[in-house]
């Protein structure tokens, strides 16, 4: 354990789920060609000017809302010059004096307490283009240029890997839920840096800053950060003097290398982007925005709780934004939620990977979903009954009824009927029965599947095991 | 007060402009700067305006435009400008750290 | 050859629609005129074969309009789509946009005929055009003169009547001086009127494009066919269409005319004050009131814009890096040597003293010790301005200190360029509608122009206070060299 207190903070760019890019009409694409959606603007052409994406602005304005920030509602934008080959004006075009949102925060929970990662400010951005780096060339691809993108930023309050990890999945989860981005670390829609750094107590002034950029998972972040956080603490502890730096996470190492040393401050000479108006944001520019924010995260826990399911269940579902979606269009019904997740996490689910399909684009209507609940908790239909019928179930348009008399499902449930098939098998297996006796618990097992067996596998499982036990008992 | 910048100054701006100073155009662009750097200077001076900016003297809002596409370029006759380039790729020398 | 371009539009738009002469005669004659002056180089880039091509289209088309098949030339940082647009500058000197400026689809639209590009200073920058990568233009006046600048090509077209039309654009005077030294008109109008999409950023917040013509009412007739709100620009203006040349003929009398102090001060040559002095007792004698007023941190506009100009330009010329399209260094080592060396060799002293000052104003604090103060007296300028016209209609004074100098004149100075504009830096500062009207002659029979200045998106009282004097004063305003009989 280091002795030294961590302070971190977190700088998050995400880019938005826009048809088009935000300062030009090229389509917001991903795995298309190269240069197959850039035009002028997005090549920085002379004599182009920006456009505002009006869909830009209202996302941002979600943005806000779901991150508890204050709206700015006069606002410009600004120009962040620097080369770069990635950077086709050589200038990006961002939020320097008036970020849209500030002031706001995202609630975790550590430990069992709740921490609010205050969040500096949120500002519109466009993003840069993609390069690939050969031997000897570097190759651009403009079409990421000029995607949209939203960069938050955190306040310096961060002290550990594990809160940085809960809060960008939190960010995460809610900037999904909220349709803002489709947050994919793996594709670059969501990217991440860190400021890591040291001191010795809470009274002094904070250690020299250390900035891990673009690290590709939520694992990592927590990785980088332990890794800064001894490595710092190593180079403390010897007394050595290291300078503010930019380094980056290393997967094939796990562990953070050098980038480049800051030696001055950088120099964005910022300055108001003269090309663009001002914006104001009037009150009904924001409510029109915030009108079709769908139901967050943690409302659904608490939606899900009251509807009695596990917690296991309620963070699988959250993980799951389709199956939650399809869940919440039953909320309006008295289906047993416990139940209906079961369906969805179990059977259900692995249809749909193996399938690769969203549970929207099957046959499951809600009509058919809260019969299939209420069949499933009245033992109507019993899990192999469902691994049978699930496909019928899923591709047809066919009613759980008929489903049911077409594969002619009838379950022994009756006592009487089933209390015969149990004692025909007692009968015929004598030596399984004493090795129970003798306590052998696999021989149960055994007695069972030849219950199954003998019934045509028509028999309850649950009701005839229960049969089955009383029968033992009394041996 | 030097009637130049220095060396060093010159090769400061010449580097945030990205623009590579040959050694025979040092003195020309020491003295010249300077002119002008010494005459910005005198806005120091002035006084009693109002603290309110005006970015370009225009006062109507941003218009939004929708979240459509319509432009329709073809890669083709982006790259009949382009000095370098290797398929559709546009090319550079490599960049390192990253 | 024929001689129907010096006739006035009117009469050119009549022998069309009569049929008396097709587009391809004026074509044709319009080339005739750029050989016969190839030695002003007035030109970049000539358009002929795509004017003929075009002019022999125009023949199965009805004359719908006064520009209709009417010669036009484009100052060289307009786009032209699939032709070569330089910016006068060896960055660019290979350059083939792939679309139209927004003003080019609107002059194309009135099927007017671009014969070229013609001659500026590089990107804009300078007064003189002497900045241009291919050598200045003369004046048609005097061809040991300068033709000012940045617009010089476009403003000596139309002095030597090759075209009747020009296209210039105007940053800080670069419409109205080299008009005021060649004597033409020249229109910069509000900040917002024209679109700027498909202009060649200098200072984004300046630039505006505009019409250079022989005469104030044609003046106002292309105004007419460039204006309009753009959704390619967010800065070009959404206002109501209007004729810009409705208020040309009517009575002046009545009018409030101010002249700031700072204008007539001896910064300007006795010449030029002594022929500004006549036209206001002119305007005196016409029922006009004229009052020297006080525009506040007038004479702190050039310093305003060295910053912001600069500033803006060393923004918007960072694109040129030799990656995406222009000029690019060979066999770069990396990619500082790109940057470096494309920037090196492309772009000209002037452009590279400019772009450096630029940074240097924006970079770490200087941007709020220099740039915001600049933001901040900017606005108060305007505010001045537009508390004038409160009182005023219009605002006068000379466009320029002196009247055009000797080409070879070398000044070291690097600050010489801006104080050729200290008259004219101003009016786009505030963003207002600014022209030239030619006024008379030095006594060596250069041209002396008079600047008026009007409110924001008032350019149609500028051009009716302009007609009044234009037809008052009657000048033969036709360069002696340029003077062929028909």
């Amino acid at each position: 354990m280091s002795n030294y207190i961590p302070t971190i903070g977190i700088e998050i760019h995400v880019e938005l789920k826009t048809n088009t890019k935000i300062f030009s009409d090229s389509i917001n694409g991903y795995g298309m060609g190269a240069n197959t959606l850039v035009n002028e603007i997005d090549l920085g052409y002379p004599g182009t000017l920006p456009l505002i994406n009006k869909e830009v602005i209202n996302i941002a304005i979600k943005a806000c809302k779901v991150l508890n920030c204050k709206i700015r509602k006069e606002m410009h934008f600004d120009r962040k010059n620097y080369f770069y080959p990635d950077n086709p004006k050589n200038y990006q075009i961002t939020q320097a004096r008036t970020p849209i949102g500030y002031d706001g925060y995202v609630q975790i929970n550590v430990d069992g307490v709740d921490k609010k990662i205050e969040i500096e400010e949120m500002h519109i951005e466009e993003d840069t283009c993609k390069s690939a780096h050969r031997k000897n060339v570097t190759l651009l691809d403009f079409n990421r240029a000029g995607v949209p993108l939203i960069e938050i930023v955190t306040k310096p309050c961060i002290s550990s890997a594990k809160e940085a990890m809960l809060y960008i999945e939190k960010l995460k989860e809610t900037l999904l839920y909220a349709d803002i981005s489709d947050c994919k670390m793996e594709e670059g829609s969501l990217r991440c840096d860190c400021n890591v750094s040291l001191r010795k107590n809470k009274e002094d002034k904070l250690g020299v800053k250390v900035e891990v950029k673009n690290i590709g998972s939520i694992s990592n972040v927590g990785l980088s950060i332990e890794k800064e956080i001894a490595r710092q603490s190593i180079l403390y502890d010897k007394g050595e003097i290291f300078k503010e730096q930019t380094r980056r996470f290393d997967s094939t190492i796990n562990d953070t290398v050098l980038m480049r040393i800051k030696e001055t401050g950088n120099d964005y000479r910022y300055f108001p982007e003269p090309d663009i108006p001002y914006i104001h944001l009037t009150d009904q520019m924001i409510n029109d925005a915030l009108k079709n924010i769908p139901i967050l995260p943690d409302e659904r826990r608490k939606i899900y709780q009251k509807k009695n399911m596990s917690n296991i269940n309620i963070e699988k579902i959250i993980a799951n934004r389709s199956l939650s979606d399809y869940l919440n269009d039953m909320l309006d019904t008295d289906i047993d939620f416990q139940v209906a997740s079961n369906l969805l996490l179990g059977d259900i689910s692995s249809y749909l990977n193996k399938n690769n399909k969203n549970i929207f684009e099957t046959k499951l209507t809600k009509e058919k979903f809260i019969d299939l609940v209420s069949k499933t908790k009245s033992r109507i239909l019993t899990s192999k009954n469902i691994k049978d019928i699930l496909n019928s179930v899923l591709e047809s348009d066919n009613s759980i009824d008929e489903i049911i008399s077409s594969n002619n499902i009838s379950n022994i449930t009756d006592d009487n009927e089933l209390k015969d098939i149990i004692s025909k098998v007692l009968v015929e297996n004598e030596n399984s029965v004493n090795d129970y006796i003798n306590g052998h618990d696999r021989a149960f097992k055994y007695l069972m599947g030849q219950v199954m067996k003998m019934s045509k596998g028509k028999a309850d499982p649950l009701i005839a095991s229960n049969l089955l036990k009383e029968f033992l008992i009394k041996k | 007060m030097e009637d130049r910048l220095s060396k060093e100054e010159v090769l400061h701006v010449a580097y945030l402009a990205k623009i590579k100073i040959k050694d025979n155009e040092m003195e020309k662009y020491q003295i010249e700067l300077k002119t002008i750097l010494d005459s910005i200077k005198k806005i120091k001076e002035v006084t009693g305006y109002d603290d309110e900016i005006l970015i370009a003297p225009f006062s109507e809002d941003a218009r939004l435009r929708d979240d459509v596409n319509k432009s329709n370029v073809i890669v083709k006759d982006i790259l009949k400008n382009v000095p370098r380039h290797s398929g559709n790729y546009i090319e550079v020398p490599v960049v390192i750290n990253e | 050859m024929s001689r129907y371009l010096d006739k006035s539009i009117i009469e050119i738009n009549k022998m069309l629609k009569e049929k008396v002469i097709k587009p391809i005669d004026l074509v044709e004659e319009a080339f005739a005129r750029i050989e016969e002056n190839e030695n002003l180089n007035a030109f970049i880039t000539l358009n002929k074969e795509e004017a003929i091509e075009t002019a022999k289209k125009l023949e199965n088309l009805e004359v719908d309009n006064i520009l209709f098949g009417i010669p036009i030339a484009i100052k060289d940082n307009i786009l032209t789509k699939d032709l070569r647009t330089t910016c006068a500058s060896h960055m660019l000197d290979n350059f083939i946009p792939i679309y139209d400026a927004t003003v080019i689809s609107k002059l194309k639209e009135k099927h007017m005929i671009i014969v070229g590009k013609t001659n500026m200073d590089e990107f804009a920058m300078g007064s003189t055009s002497k900045t241009s990568y291919f050598g200045a233009p003369h004046n048609p006046w005097n061809y040991n003169k300068i033709s000012g600048g940045s617009s010089g090509g476009s403003a000596v077209c139309v002095s030597s009547r090759i075209t009747p039309f020009a296209l210039g654009s105007d940053t800080g005077g670069s419409i109205r001086q080299p008009a005021s030294y060649c004597g033409v008109v020249g229109m910069k109008p509000t900040y917002g009127r024209v679109s700027r999409y498909g202009l060649v950023a200098f200072a984004s917040s300046l630039d505006q494009i505009g019409p250079l013509t022989r005469n104030v009412y044609e003046n106002a007739v292309l105004l007419n066919a460039i204006v309009g709100m753009d959704n390619n620009d967010l800065t070009s203006a959404n206002k109501k269409e209007e004729d810009f040349t409705r208020k040309i003929g009517e009575d002046i009398s009545g009018m409030k005319i101010a002249i700031p102090n700072y204008f007539m001060s001896d910064i300007v040559s006795d010449e030029i004050r002594e022929k500004i002095r006549s036209i206001i007792d002119i305007l005196k004698q016409s029922g006009c009131t004229v009052d020297y007023i006080d525009i506040k941190y007038l004479e702190n506009a050039v310093l305003l814009y060295q910053i912001i100009a600069m500033g803006e330009a060393s923004s918007n010329l960072a694109r040129y890096d030799g990656i995406r399209y222009g000029h690019s260094k060979e066999n770069p080592k990396d990619i500082d040597e790109l940057y470096y060396g494309s920037r090196e060799e492309g772009f000209g002293d002037e452009v590279k003293r400019r772009i450096m000052v630029g940074s240097y104003i924006l970079s770490g604090d200087n941007a709020k010790i220099y740039y915001d103060k600049a933001m901040s007296i900017r606005s108060d300028i305007r505010t001045s301005f537009l508390e004038a016209f409160k009182k005023y209609d219009l605002i006068i004074g000379p466009t320029t200190t002196t009247t055009a100098y000797g080409l070879d004149v070398e000044d070291p100075n690097p600050l010489k360029s801006f104080m050729d504009d200290v008259l004219v830096i101003p009016v786009n500062m505030a963003g207002l509608p600014g022209l030239n009207i030619p006024i008379g002659f030095s006594k060596d029979n250069l041209p002396i122009g008079m600047h008026i200045i009007g409110n924001d998106f008032d350019e149609a009282t500028i051009y009716k206070l302009a007609s009044y004097i234009e037809k008052k004063l009657n000048l033969d305003l036709t360069p002696k060299g340029c003077d062929k009989s028909v």
